[in-house]
């Protein structure tokens, strides 16, 4: 058989990049403003700057710097201009991603500029400018199926979603995996009520009671504080849809997943360290647990949703995908992909999901999302403490 | 919507065991109910939206409720067979 490809940027160390990204990030968020400021001027930059990166401790402060190491050494990034504040802290990070990705980084921090933030701009557009010129040599080549880190994420899911959107990235996902390549699902609480279903997947009976642990301490947090998860958690766009209770969503998120093996449990943020189908102990919101997927590597997202949800990442190109006949029908500018025919029965899964497999070769090798095409994505830090 | 459909069903049992059938479309009057290859009629007693669910078999309050195979609340009421089974007579019995 002959081995599946993608045209990628092959990188010299981890797995190629499927977009050729400057990134421009901001460490902090005093200098926020001024990563902006020299991304705006610099055409081809993708901007992510956090508003946080002082009077953090912890768990917390450990979390957010995975997540910036991780979001600088995504393999979509051709090269990474690193601003911050201090000396010490930027070339910590910088230190953190050139561990993980052996791309062009450039740092530059208030300190080498007196606190000058309008020089910081000018010398960030000068450096920007020369690696965006650099990168820019790049050339996409065939690189093989087993490279792709793709995360899997449903937002505004309705019964479509269950039946159809998500059994179909399930159906994708062990292609993938099948192809040597490495999945990751996220959105702990909407395991809540399918433990009995995943639990038996894990590899080891240490990474299934892993999977109870992570859901358990959730529904620990929500009950602690007292709160209903419905109107919540199924949400109202949920209910709208015909879905009824968190167990119910579960049921049907958990398709995703599809058949095989699950490796591991992953930290947020944490990048995997085997091939195959991995899950991310991390919030249910998008843009957050999105950023998880990104800050550990994935160079694509596959997002199911039923009446539509237009959010993607930045960095990772965000494939979006609906079942519901009367979305797909209605929104002219968002479904990457349309699944309907599934859920009325005119397309088998095998069919529609090695259709799904060719369209995701093709987004991975540069064709544009429609999120790209209409300027759509964001990177959205999580915290996880208070600040001090 | 009306399109008639070609394929001969306009609702879903997803396991055998389930409690309830999900609609394919916006559904009155009578649902054709697919389970596995078999397709049976039955008689609806309300509307019930694309997506939403509908029970296969009078349930009494207090019924665990199952779909997909497992169990996705308790019936806080009782429901007729061809009734409504959403958030005003189903509760989550998780995170409570």
């Amino acid at each position: 058989m002959v081995e599946r490809t993608f045209l990628g940027f092959s990188r010299p160390r981890g797995r190629a990049g499927t977009r050729n990204h400057l990134l421009v990030l901001g460490i902090n968020g005093l200098i926020a403003a001024t990563a902006a400021r020299a991304a705006s001027a610099l055409p081809f930059a993708r901007l992510v700057a956090t508003p946080y990166g002082r009077g953090q401790f912890g768990p917390d402060k450990e979390c957010h710097f995975r997540q910036l190491a991780g979001i600088g050494a995504n393999p979509n990034n051709g090269a990474v201009l690193i601003i911050g504040v201090d000396r010490k802290s930027a070339d910590d990070v910088a230190a953190a991603v050139s561990a993980r990705a052996a791309v062009p980084i450039e740092v530059l921090t208030l300190d080498d500029t007196h606190e000058d933030a309008l020089e910081l701009g000018v010398r960030a557009i000068r450096a920007g400018a020369s690696l965006s010129r650099d990168i820019s040599r790049a050339r996409r080549e065939a690189v093989p199926l087993s490279e792709l880190y793709l995360g899997l994420e449903c937002g505004h899911s309705d019964a479509s979603s269950g039946l159809a959107a998500n059994p179909l990235a399930g159906a994708l996902a062990d292609r993938l995996v099948d192809a040597g390549g490495t999945i990751v699902i996220g959105e702990t609480i909407e395991w809540l009520g399918a433990e009995h279903a995943l639990s038996p997947r894990g590899v080891t009976p240490e990474t299934g009671e892993a999977i109870v642990r992570a859901v358990a301490a959730r529904e620990a947090a929500v009950s602690a504080a007292g709160i209903d998860l419905i109107g919540n958690n199924p949400g109202q766009e949920n209910i709208r849809g015909g879905l009824s209770t968190i167990e119910e969503k579960s049921l049907g998120a958990i398709a995703k997943a599809g058949t095989r093996p699950i490796i591991a449990l992953l930290s947020f943020a944490e990048p995997p360290r085997r091939p195959g189908l991995h899950l991310m102990d991390g919030p249910s919101f998008s843009p957050e647990s999105m950023t998880g997927f990104v800050a550990s590597g994935t160079q694509m997202i596959l997002f199911t949703t039923g009446p539509g949800n237009s959010y993607c990442s930045l960095l990772a190109p965000t494939i979006k995908i609906s079942a519901n006949p009367a979305a797909s029908a209605q929104i002219r500018n968002q479904f990457d992909f349309d699944a309907s025919r599934i859920f009325e029965g005119r397309e088998t899964l095998d069919a529609a999901a090695d259709r799904l497999l060719d369209e995701a070769v093709a987004f991975a090798s540069g064709m544009l999302t429609w999120g790209e095409a209409v300027g759509e994505g964001a990177e959205c830090f999580t915290r996880i403490g208070a600040s001090l | 919507m009306t399109v008639e459909d070609e394929s001969g069903w306009d609702a879903v049992r997803i396991a055998p065991g389930d409690h309830v059938a999900v609609a394919l479309r916006d559904l009155q009057g009578n649902a054709r109910v697919r389970t596995g290859d078999e397709i049976a009629v039955f008689a609806l007693s309300e509307t019930i939206p694309l997506g939403h669910k509908f029970a296969l078999s009078d349930l009494p309050a207090g019924t665990e409720v199952r779909k997909y195979g497992a169990p996705i609340g308790v019936l806080t009421r009782s429901v007729d067979k061809g009734g409504h089974v959403h958030v005003h007579n189903l509760r989550s019995q998780r995170a409570r």
